[in-house]
């Protein structure tokens, strides 16, 4: 394989044809709950397509699903909704044989390789049981099929009679590979394949991936949470934040100008090797919401830096605005917090919660700062409702007046570029300033 | 390419290749063997006849007797034929046993000889796997070599096992290790004569079984009692003296040993296919498969187990389940059903722990079974705390069938049993026939405190983590 070919199987990725599409899939979690089923919202509406050799890297912070979603792709886990075709068949729903050849052609590389392979079977029938589970061939066969695969993948023959213990965390891998390679899928959902590694050792596997990936024409979904290991190894990237695909879009033109603000903030956290350049790192406020209760508009706009302003508030001072969505942030955590049973009873009979002391909250986020008095009268009225136990009353008068789209609608994915960019944010609207240049101002 | 087809080679092949480990491990097999060609040809030949039996019409019944009567010319060197014990005294010199020996010698004699040849099978099996191991085995070490290791470091566990291991053989070599046999002594004694020497008269005299037990009965006072390690009036030997009817206590306490031994190990082995399966079901399929069963098996906890042993008896009382193996049947069955909810909870953590492991992922996204997921990734992991689990309430179990048949419920006289052993003696303990309960209840405590400390070894063997000793400590400390 040499890299003109590497380059003709670039060039023609292009017009092939599409091998994976996904279709607003939706994974949530009931768990069990008699009294509430309020669900967590791992995958939360997404789509995308893959084509036919790529590799899609999948990014995002831990626990914002992107391992659901493989994990979803790869039958393990339930759909709630939406469709996932591959090849044109919708796999979300297949049984019997269909899905046994469907495990035929997808298969995944795990992330821990401590925990991936069996302790008690050889190296040889680990990599073997994909193989007697299809039924490949003879038995001899299977055997001459593995001996080739771990030679593949950079392992020996003479492993075949060893046991995972006696291999290193980088050599497991290897074994997984082997085993995800025996039946000769057409694609491979690897599941943060390297970041259990050594850094020395990613590398080799990384380049294993690729080799392998040029050698069979493999489609990959490499989902990991290190940029610098999606930008050696990607075509194109997606973006994922609480359940949602915020941008979709070839590598290198997204680590170059990234268009959605939420990877504005995650190729910032990249650290840069070179301390004399000046940086401008943008660091997010507080946490993602909780997947049971995501916000009703952009999935982003609770934590957003350059989210839409309602017009009135435009001019509004950048702290004093800052210490708003701190204060909805507030309620927002107020609302979700069960109330004791003590807290429930005193709420009944009328008296005083321990949670009450709206106007201490007040004076501590507002308190240095010239506050005009139409915004802080908005606010004793939220501080009121929320005084009264009512906080949803009060999340929904802060929203009514200091809302904007991003509260209430959700954005759709808008295309940026020319290259098929795909981006979750109301900002790419053309009445609004783009992302990047509100940034700039921001960083000013 | 050596390497591509070394590992191809099946095992016949890699023996053929180096035959010396092999062969010489084989003569010693085929030497074993031939000692008890007899024995084991009787065996075959047994079930033979049993299998016949069931046949309409008897064909070739007539075979099976003769082949019976042919078989018993052949020398086995663990039996009563080759070192006879049972003689008498003519006045001069002892007649019918081994080289002339006393009873209670010819005696010792086959004793020894029955566990020299127990362990040395044991040794040889042993020796086979080190071979195997050493030899002719691919994998240059297996994840089971470091059990076997920290097993062979581990004393305690190594005392249990040759505990475990006499009390077995005990049980197995029952019919060759009394002193008299279960049908002359115990079951048909007014069937069979023996001659004894008369001090009186200077002659030789015959007597039948029967009146010679109720004259060497052990009651308590001087003259009526049978110490052990002494002769009766009649010249037979009690290497464990004698019951309160005059019977052999040693020949009932290893027969004793054979049923207590055969109701544990099946209860616990039905119990553990119940529990073990049951396992695998929750721990794959949780949820409503885990409560249903969590759901049974608290009903069934929730029942005092001696309490539902002796109801259950007292109902079968009089029927034919009662009677199979003079009601051992029905114990193992009521055991079984009522230990497997403990088997079950003891095993269902690790279930669940190895089912959230990622192989179980793997496999299942290429398709395997559920069947062959739990088989092969799931109860492998299990089944050692299952094996601890298991050693640990055979114990328990055996005190259970002692207790029961103490209560005079169990198992159905005159099939001896340790608990009913314990209670016919129980008014002598403070008298010169001390030994009828203290020996049974000794063996009894020996052998759960045996079983227990294998448990522990297997547990610490299996599971080095789990050590509570000072020994995790010191590893925690290097690492």
């Amino acid at each position: 394989m040499s890299t003109t070919s590497t380059e003709e199987s670039k060039m023609t990725r292009e017009t092939q044809e599409t091998l994976l599409e996904v279709d607003d899939l939706k994974t949530y979690y009931e768990d069990g709950g008699l009294l509430n089923s309020n669900p967590v919202k791992a995958v939360d509406g997404v789509s995308f397509e893959i084509t036919r050799g790529e590799t899609l890297g999948l990014v995002g912070e831990s626990g914002c699903g992107k391992s659901t979603l493989g994990r979803t792709l790869m039958r393990l886990e339930e759909a709630t909704a939406g469709e996932v075709k591959l090849n044109g068949t919708d796999i979300t729903t297949l049984s019997g044989a269909d899905l046994k050849q469907f495990r035929n052609d997808v298969q995944m590389v795990f992330q821990d390789p401590d925990s991936s392979l069996n302790e008690r079977m050889t190296v040889g029938e680990i990599i073997r049981e994909p193989l007697d589970v299809h039924d490949w061939k003879t038995p001899d066969e299977r055997r001459a099929r593995v001996r080739e695969l771990l030679e593949t993948v950079g392992l020996q023959e003479e492993h075949y009679y060893r046991y995972p213990h006696q291999f290193s965390g980088g050599q497991r891998q290897r074994i997984g590979i082997a085993r995800a390679l025996a039946l000769e899928p057409e694609f491979i959902i690897l599941d943060e394949p390297v970041s259990a590694l050594d850094v020395s050792v990613q590398a080799k596997i990384l380049n294993l991936l690729e080799d392998l990936q040029n050698e069979f024409g493999l489609t990959y979904l490499f989902i990991a949470h290190d940029l610098a290991v999606v930008r050696h190894i990607c075509d194109r990237v997606a973006v994922m934040y609480l359940g949602n695909i915020m941008e979709i879009g070839p590598a290198d033109e997204m680590f170059e100008s990234p268009a959605n603000p939420y990877t504005h903030a995650l190729l910032s956290s990249i650290p840069e090797p070179d301390p004399t350049v000046a940086r401008d790192r943008i660091t997010l406020r507080g946490t993602p919401p909780s997947p049971r209760d995501p916000p009703a508009g952009c999935p982003f706009s609770t934590r957003c830096p350059v989210k839409i302003r309602p017009d009135q508030y435009t001019d509004l001072d950048d702290d004093v605005w800052e210490r708003i969505e701190v204060f909805r942030e507030v309620l927002r955590e107020r609302s979700r917090a069960e109330l004791s049973l003590s807290d429930r009873v005193r709420k009944l009979i009328g008296r005083e919660t321990v949670q009450a002391g709206m106007d201490d909250t007040l004076t501590e986020l507002f308190g240095g700062l010239s506050v005009p008095v139409s915004v802080m009268d908005h606010l004793k009225e939220a501080a009121d409702y929320a005084e009264n136990g009512d906080e949803d009353a009060a999340r929904a008068y802060l929203r009514e007046e200091f809302g904007s789209v991003c509260d209430s609608e959700r954005p759709d994915q808008l295309g940026v570029g020319d290259r098929g960019r795909l981006s979750l944010c109301h900002r790419h609207d053309e009445q609004y300033d783009e992302p990047a240049a509100v940034f700039e101002t921001l960083v000013q | 390419m050596s390497t591509q087809t070394e590992t191809e080679i099946p095992l016949r092949q890699r023996v053929a290749e180096n035959p010396q480990p092999a062969l010489v491990w084989a003569a010693i097999g085929a030497v074993l063997v031939g000692v008890e060609l007899g024995a084991i040809l009787q065996v075959v030949v047994a079930i033979g006849g049993v299998i016949v039996n069931l046949v309409p019409g008897d064909p070739g019944a007539a075979l099976v007797t003769s082949l019976q009567e042919s078989l018993k010319g052949i020398p086995t060197l663990v039996s009563r034929e080759f070192i006879p014990n049972q003689g008498y005294w003519n006045g001069s010199e002892w007649v019918g046993t081994f080289l002339g020996l006393s009873p209670g010698q010819a005696w010792a004699v086959r004793f020894v000889v029955v566990y020299a040849y127990a362990f040395a099978v044991l040794g040889w099996l042993w020796d086979g796997y080190k071979r195997y191991r050493q030899y002719y085995r691919r994998a240059d070490w297996t994840p089971r070599d470091d059990v076997v290791n920290r097993f062979r470091g581990h004393t305690w566990g190594q005392f249990g096992l040759v505990i475990t291991i006499a009390f077995v053989v005990m049980a197995v070599f029952a019919p060759a290790l009394g002193p008299t046999t279960m049908e002359q002594n115990i079951l048909q004694p007014y069937d069979y004569e023996i001659n004894y020497f008369d001090e009186e008269s200077q002659t030789v005299e015959t007597a039948l079984v029967g009146e010679a037990n109720i004259g060497s009965g052990s009651q308590g006072a001087g003259d009526e009692n049978v110490a052990p390690m002494t002769y009766d009036d009649y010249g037979r030997f009690h290497p464990f003296g004698t019951a309160t009817n005059g019977k052999d206590l040693f020949t009932q306490v290893v027969f004793g040993a054979r049923i207590s031994l055969t109701i544990a190990t099946v209860a616990m082995g039905i119990a553990g296919i119940i529990g073990l399966s049951l396992a695998m079901i929750t721990a794959y399929y949780k949820g409503l498969a885990d409560l249903a069963i969590v759901l049974a098996s608290d009903s069934i906890q929730a029942l005092p187990v001696i309490m539902v042993l002796i109801l259950m008896l007292v109902i079968f009382q009089n029927t034919w389940v009662r009677d199979l193996y003079d009601g051992a049947v029905l114990i193992i069955l009521i055991f079984s059903l009522v230990y497997w909810p403990f088997i079950w909870r003891s095993i269902r953590g690790p279930a669940f722990q190895v089912s959230e492991q990622d192989w179980i992922d793997a496999a299942k996204s290429f398709g395997q079974t559920p069947g062959q997921v739990m088989r092969k990734h799931m109860a492998p992991y299990v089944f050692s705390y299952m094996l601890i689990y298991a050693s640990l309430s055979l114990g328990g179990i055996i005190i259970s069938v002692a207790g029961l048949s103490y209560l005079g419920l169990g198992i159905t006289a005159p099939t001896p049993e340790w608990g009913r052993l314990i209670a016919d003696g129980q008014q002598y303990v403070a008298s010169p026939s001390w030994h009828i309960s203290l020996i049974p209840g000794v063996l009894i405590t020996l052998v759960v405190t045996g079983l227990n400390a294998f448990g522990d070894g297997i547990r610490d063997a299996i599971d080095p983590q789990a050590d509570t000793g000072d020994e995790a400590a010191a590893t925690g400390g290097g690492a």
